[in-house]
């Protein structure tokens, strides 16, 4: 019976599954695909995992590890890879040591652009800053250890609407060979040499530093090393680690929703490295167009980091694959059309994804230049790809990148001066409130006596004049001098309502606040954290904390040897009786 | 068995015993497997340390004694030792026996002596399941959530102990509200209580085996001596199981030694000795090898290959002296007696 049974449903699971076969075989006769390999970049990570996730529905099997550039290139060198992902070629010096290029043959595709971010982990009042702005050489000195302070004038200078607090600055750097950190060591050293070299020497390497893979750290700086983009990104997204700041691709910190620093370019305007800004900066990188060249397509980025169209983002860059050309081990013909397919797809239907996954997508003429490269693969499939049909947001029908003549220009907010836009950034869009601005968000903190009785922090008018930044804010009596101490402009109107200890009216909405009314309670009140006065060590807490610790012992102590001093008293009262 | 067939011999006829009868080719080839395995293992070993060797002559040869003595790590550059790195992965495995022990050691005798026989059962896969966990799950687990959490135990001990050299953090001020807890983050101290927690299983189960091996008539007899349940476990079970106790805690400080992934993914490493176990920066030899073998020159695998040799001799000096102290001790030699 169980056996007729059970050889009934085998029946029948054979039939299915001869079934699925027959309707599966036409499809997967065409494409059949070999498994690939690849390795290298945690910078472009997400765009390759989002596209080898995208191309295994047409049963491209691509994996991909994410073990930094260096790691990537060595893999592809050694013959463990089909292909390796990398933002820095071979052939260059990393501190004065040689990388040298694979035997294999080898080429150079770009994949994606992107810019390197500065994602950060600070609060004021407990309230996420998600519109910091910094100086190239402001990230420099945070970087090289000689900016310690969030609270520091040159930091303010940047930020006049925050009011900083005294807190530690912790750069988070990668602790494995990186191509973000060779990007980033490039802009520093090529930027800004006299610090970069100062710090190079410091952490005992020759100078002059160059550019890196492995970022130097001196030992006692406060420095934090963390392996991979998620590494130094899931670090510094902790509660514990405010303060922090790291260089990482937007892509994670959008991911982590967390803000990232807009960086002032060369004509003075701090910009988020968005798709379309990435865009605009690339326009001035210098592509090697010598095909004959072992660099041909390579990036050279001297024009971005200069580049004086405000729009631009200093720190953007391409990512590139480094694609087997001939047939040495692993590659096989079966390889190199899955590879070539796989290619063709991210650099025509992938592009589109790029900006919603925190990249740029590439311009025309690389894409056109990589699709010659996939050529190159050995057992490509070169059947034609129309490349308009590619709808990448990049292309116009005039050979101008569409995506950088759009790009919209900074609001002047964001130029450097007195003002600040409010508006966040990367993950996180919330807008701060510049509390250290007179009249900035929050309108006030009520009349004057009730904000320093109540506030511990004072209101937002307390921040000081705007445009010291209001380093020196110290809350505390904030409520009294906040109405008159205002002056900065966009905080003159609330300064004018705060004099007279009365309503103050919103800057933004003008809406009339009542001061003696719920104003106070309904606003979120702005207070500057303080350092209290230094707590003796003998104080109530640690008295406190010796009585309980006597306590708990006396608990577990204390019952056994009462139990036998009160036994011992039975015997010997016992023994007295019966002796 | 054997002993069974001698006394019979003996009863009959008093012939000199033999220790070494021949049964035939089954013993024969059972025998010479067993040894082929044995000898297997000591080939294996040997090979490793050998090929370790081999790959590090070019950069042990180089370094000379300077190896053992400087702490930076830049091979390409000729100025590359284990000083800093040995003494992270040191104290690192330091940390973790010192927390793993005490808790392995209760774990142990909890489950031998006091669990309901029910509860025993399950104790024990529970246990045996923590050994299965793998180590990169232990250290997504350490640094996402275990880190953040702990931090404020660091700090107290910090801010209290501190005046103990070890417990010292440069740089932080536990009166200063906005100061960061950054400082006490990525610490060999909270990568011993990952790797703590990886090897306790293995300490809890080597333990708990010994424990049960305590003979039946020394435990009644102190039993009947009146002893309470401590009073058995201090006068018979502990002694009798010291050398299991030791063997079991030098095994999980081999693996403590040489744990890579979890100490990799949580570490901020530096490259200088760093005393104070609460402050963020260590290394281990483990660690070392995994971050840089990636993008290593030929010159810098024979420099992370006499790394690994240095790992490898002290991970063998550990295992032979816990062999030697189990060997001396009761607990293997008369346990099944």
């Amino acid at each position: 019976m169980i056996t007729a049974r059970a050889r009934s449903a085998l029946t029948a699971v054979a039939l299915a599954l001869s079934l699925l076969l027959a309707a599966g075989t036409p499809s997967a006769s065409g494409a059949t695909y070999a498994r690939i390999s690849g390795a290298g970049s945690t910078w472009s990570e997400n765009a390759l995992r989002s596209w080898s996730t995208d191309v295994s529905q047409y049963g491209m099997p691509v994996q991909y590890a994410g073990t930094g550039s260096s790691d990537g290139r060595n893999q592809f060198r050694e013959g463990n890879v089909d292909f390796a992902v990398s933002e820095i070629p071979y052939g260059l010096r990393d501190l004065g040591r040689l990388d040298t290029p694979p035997r294999r043959g080898y080429a150079y595709m770009p994949i994606v652009a992107g810019g390197t971010a500065f994602m950060y982990n600070l609060t004021i009042n407990g309230r996420r800053v998600t519109n910091l702005r910094l100086s190239g050489e402001v990230i420099t000195r945070i970087f090289t250890g000689v900016i310690t302070q969030w609270n520091d004038p040159r930091i303010a200078e940047d930020n006049p609407g925050l009011a900083l607090p005294a807190r530690r600055i912790i750069p988070v750097v990668r602790s494995d060979g990186s191509g973000t950190t060779a990007q980033f060591t490039t802009w520093m050293a090529e930027t800004h040499g006299g610090l970069w070299n100062d710090y190079c020497r410091a952490a005992g390497q020759r100078t002059p530093c160059g550019m890196t893979s492995n970022y130097p750290v001196v030992s006692g700086r406060g420095f934090i090393a963390q392996n991979g983009s998620l590494g130094v990104s899931g670090y510094v997204r902790q509660n514990y680690a405010e303060g922090a700041i790291t260089y990482v691709e937007y892509s994670y910190a959008s991911n982590a929703n967390f803000p990232v620093a807009k960086v002032l370019n060369a004509s003075n305007y701090y910009v988020e490295p968005t798709a379309s800004a990435v865009a605009v900066s690339l326009l001035n990188a210098r592509i090697n167009e010598d095909e004959g060249s072992s660099q041909y397509l390579t990036q050279n980025l001297d024009g971005v980091y200069r580049s004086d169209d405000r729009r631009s983002y200093p720190l953007s860059s391409y990512s590139y694959m480094i694609i087997p050309t001939d047939l040495s081990r692993p590659l096989t013909e079966d390889k190199g059309r899955t590879l070539s397919a796989f290619a063709n797809y991210f650099l025509c239907e992938g592009q589109q994804d790029a900006e919603e996954l925190g990249y740029s997508p590439l311009p025309i003429n690389l894409v056109q230049a990589g699709f010659d490269q996939v050529r190159r693969i050995p057992g490509a499939e070169t059947e034609g790809i129309d490349i308009r049909e590619c709808r990448n947001p990049t292309f116009s029908t005039d050979g101008t990148n569409t995506l950088a003549e759009n790009a919209p220009y900074p609001p002047d907010c964001d130029r450097r001066g007195e003002t600040q836009c409010a508006t966040g950034t990367g993950g996180a869009r919330n807008p701060t409130d510049n509390s250290g601005n007179g009249g900035g968000g929050s309108g006030g903190g009520g009349s004057g006596d009730t904000g320093g009785s109540t506030a511990s922090g004072g209101s937002g008018g307390a921040g000081g004049s705007g445009d010291t930044g209001g380093p020196g804010a110290t809350g505390g009596a904030g409520g009294e001098s906040g109405g008159d101490a205002a002056t900065g402009d966009s905080g003159a109107d609330a300064a004018a309502g705060g004099t007279d200890g009365g309503g103050v009216i919103d800057p933004e909405t003008g809406e009339y606040l009542d001061a003696d009314g719920g104003a106070g309670g309904a606003q979120q009140v702005i207070g500057t954290p303080v350092a209290v006065g230094a707590e003796s060590f003998w104080g109530l807490r640690t008295a406190l904390m010796m009585v309980t610790a006597l306590l708990v012992v006396g608990v577990i102590v204390g019952p056994p040897v009462l139990a036998r001093y009160l036994a011992g008293r039975d015997r010997r009262r016992t023994g007295a009786g019966t002796a | 068995m054997a002993n069974g067939v001698e006394t019979i011999q003996r009863a009959t006829e008093p012939v000199p015993r033999r220790p070494h009868s021949d049964s035939g080719w089954a013993d024969r080839l059972f025998r010479s497997t067993l040894r082929g395995g044995g000898f297997l293992v000591l080939l294996v070993m040997s090979l490793v340390g050998g090929f370790l060797a081999y790959r590090a002559w070019e950069a042990l040869s180089e370094a000379g004694t300077s190896f053992l003595t400087t702490e930076t790590w830049e091979p390409d550059v000729g100025e590359f030792g284990i000083a800093a790195v040995i003494t992270g992965t040191a104290m690192i495995a330091a940390v973790a026996i010192a927390i793993a022990v005490p808790l392995a050691l209760g774990t142990a005798l909890y489950i031998s002596e006091y669990a309901p026989p029910r509860l025993r059962r399950t104790l024990v896969s529970l246990v045996d399941l923590m050994a299965a966990v793998p180590s990169v799950v232990y250290g997504l687990w350490g640094l996402f959530f275990l880190q953040g959490e702990i931090v404020g135990l660091a700090r107290w001990i910090s801010t209290y102990f501190g005046w103990f050299p070890p417990f010292d953090v440069t740089g932080a001020d536990p009166r200063d509200p906005l100061a960061t807890a950054t400082v006490y983050t990525a610490s060999t101290f909270i990568a011993g209580l990952v790797v703590a927690l990886m090897v306790a299983p293995i300490i809890c189960s080597i333990m708990r085996e010994v424990f049960s091996q305590t003979p039946v008539g020394e435990r009644e007899g102190a039993l009947a001596l009146g002893a309470t349940r401590w009073g058995v476990i201090s006068s018979v079970v502990l002694p009798f199981g010291r050398g299991g106790m030791i063997g079991g805690t030098m095994l999980g400080l081999g693996r403590a030694l040489g744990e890579t992934i979890g100490v990799y993914m949580i570490i901020s490493p530096v490259f200088d000795i760093q005393w104070h176990v609460l402050q963020t920066g260590g290394n281990s030899v483990s660690a070392l090898i995994a971050l840089r073998y990636g993008e290593a020159t030929s010159f810098g695998m024979s420099a992370l290959m006499a790394a690994g040799l240095a790992l490898f001799v002290v991970t063998l000096i550990v295992n032979f002296a816990a062999s030697s102290i189990v060997a001396r001790s009761r607990s293997g030699a008369e346990s099944d007696s």
